[in-house]
């Protein structure tokens, strides 16, 4: 929210515009001369200033002396002759702007979004989206970005692997944006459709197939042709519907439910599961001749912290998309980026996204400053401390506590071991976890 | 034209396009009512200033030919 002075003699205009600037989200006061103006601007501080060239008492251009500079404050001038337009532009300094009349909302909520366009603009910049989707300079996402386009050129179908919260429709959505074809991308999880309801979602239904069914439906395969379907959790489709979908990627048919017509699809399947190949293979979740179908050629997407130095774009990424979604003005210390990339983000990039949005409602939203929680608490993710090591201004208990916890967590919670690496008892490991309240009788 | 009744146009001009700034701003103003952003009563005040808006233009314009017609500078009417 801006505070906006407007200074303009014509009482109608006044009204009218500040009606639309408080729609917009900002403050407005109102002065019709300049000995008003400046009085406001003797009591008030201001983001935006709307002034009229010609004022009763004198030219507005005599405004700008009494204005401070320190407080950067933005000036529109507004005109009604066109020729003195390009007086204006002349003199026009970053901070000045101009509107000749009449004026439109649009014009208002141009210039009133200027100053924050140049935030976003300056910190937006660096940020390379990578087929208009992926972030990450790392050499792991260099692989990935070689292989994508590779398999692009192609109408391969493609499995994606990896962990949960990799990004694995992202990617799939930078396969499609990349093939240049000419159809829609359409995404869908296997694992959200009961066993009954998924024949549906795939391959459509005619009306009447099933109670329910009160009209025609087309299913995704018919929604994606000549596109990319994506089809998520791909390892969590019942067993018994597989042959289906077999038929569907071998015959490139589709036939609705309830239907006899034998319908052509044509699209690129893309694939994903957060399944290991060796998981796969051993958990028997997916056909081996499906596998081999939508396998043609699988992505294994790295997990965070296999490529650590893109947590600070992702960082800046999405701190920029939450200030242009709120209006805010938050910033990244470098420090602060330094803590993020010691957490080894088990969640990954969702919960990298996670945490810097809870960090911005943290933060006063009228500062630039971002409030970093102490630690980072996802029930996902075992508890980590954000702590870069040793620093003055700590207790030794505080030190103690952290090396206890980092000792258990390196041997998975063994306390023999655990004891063992501290050089202390057992006994004096489980009277620490005790006096940490992380122990009851019962687990001694 | 000479430099002053150059001054005196663009004056003229600046009178008539101040009816229509109150024109374009009481539009945006029906538009935020038909948004329902505003109370629908704004929008019957809005359309009668800009009727009123409308007439001031058509008086400016009136006003213009009037400062520009031969007659005003001593030329004779173009019809005799």
């Amino acid at each position: 929210m801006l505070t906006v002075l407007l200074v303009d003699d014509d009482a109608e205009f006044t009204d009218v515009a500040c009606t639309i600037i408080e729609f917009l989200g900002h403050e407005v006061l109102t002065a019709s001369t300049l000995a008003e103006a400046r009085e406001w601007l003797s009591k008030e501080s201001f983001d935006h200033i709307l002034l009229d060239f010609m004022l009763p008492d004198g030219s507005g251009l005599h405004l700008m002396e009494s204005l401070q500079p320190e407080r950067n404050t933005r000036v529109t001038l507004i005109t009604g002759h066109p020729s003195v337009k390009g007086i204006i532009k002349d003199m026009c300094g970053p901070n000045i702007d101009y509107l000749v009349k009449p004026i439109q909302r649009e014009d208002l909520e141009s210039v009133l979004q200027g100053k924050k366009q140049a935030v976003s603009k300056r910190s937006t910049t660096a940020i390379t989206r990578h087929f208009g989707q992926l972030i990450g300079e790392s050499a792991p996402m260099q692989e990935l970005y070689k292989l994508i386009g590779r398999v692009s050129k192609t109408k391969a179908n493609v499995m994606l692997l990896g962990e949960s919260g990799v990004g694995k429709e992202v990617v799939a959505a930078a396969i499609h944006e990349a093939s240049d074809c000419e159809g829609t991308y359409v995404a869908t999880n296997c694992g959200a459709f009961s066993k009954e309801l998924i024949g549906s979602e795939l391959f459509g239904h005619e009306k009447g197939a099933f109670t329910g069914a009160v009209g025609r439906k087309e299913g995704v395969f018919e929604q994606a042709e000549n596109g990319t379907l994506f089809l998520d959790e791909i390892t969590e489709m019942p067993i018994d519907m597989q042959p289906n979908l077999l038929r569907v990627l071998e015959n490139k048919v589709v036939i609705r439910v309830g239907g006899t017509k034998a319908m052509p699809v044509n699209c690129r399947v893309v694939s994903a599961t957060n399944r290991s190949m060796e998981e796969i293979a051993e958990s028997k979740v997916l056909r081996e001749d499906i596998y081999f179908r939508l396998a043609v050629f699988p992505i294994t997407i790295p997990p965070l912290r296999e490529r650590k130095e893109d947590i600070p774009l992702l960082a800046e990424h999405f701190i920029n998309q939450l200030n242009e979604e709120n209006g805010s003005q938050f910033r990244w210390q470098p420090v602060q980026l330094e803590k993020l990339q010691t957490y080894d983000w088990p969640g990954n990039v969702r919960e990298l996204r996670h945490f810097v949005h809870r960090a911005a409602i943290m933060s006063d939203p009228e500062g630039t400053d971002i409030e970093l929680p102490k630690t980072i608490e996802s029930p996902f993710a075992k508890k980590q401390t954000l702590s870069t090591g040793l620093k003055a201004g700590r207790t030794i208990e505080e030190v103690e506590k952290e090396l206890i916890y980092a000792t258990l967590e390196k041997v998975e919670g063994n306390k023999t071991t655990a004891a063992e690496m501290l050089g202390i008892s057992t006994k004096t490991l489980y009277n620490r976890l005790h006096a940490y309240g992380d122990l009851n009788s019962d687990s001694e | 034209m000479d430099e002053g009744e150059f001054a005196r146009l663009q004056q003229a001009v600046h009178d008539a396009r101040r009816p229509l700034n109150r024109i374009t701003m009481q539009s945006e103003l029906i538009k935020l009512a038909l948004e329902g952003a505003v109370p629908k009563d704004k929008a019957m005040v809005a359309l009668d200033k800009i009727i009123a808006g409308s007439k001031d233009c058509s008086d400016s314009l009136s006003d213009l030919v009037a400062q520009f017609s031969p007659q005003a500078n001593g030329e004779g009417s173009p019809i005799e």
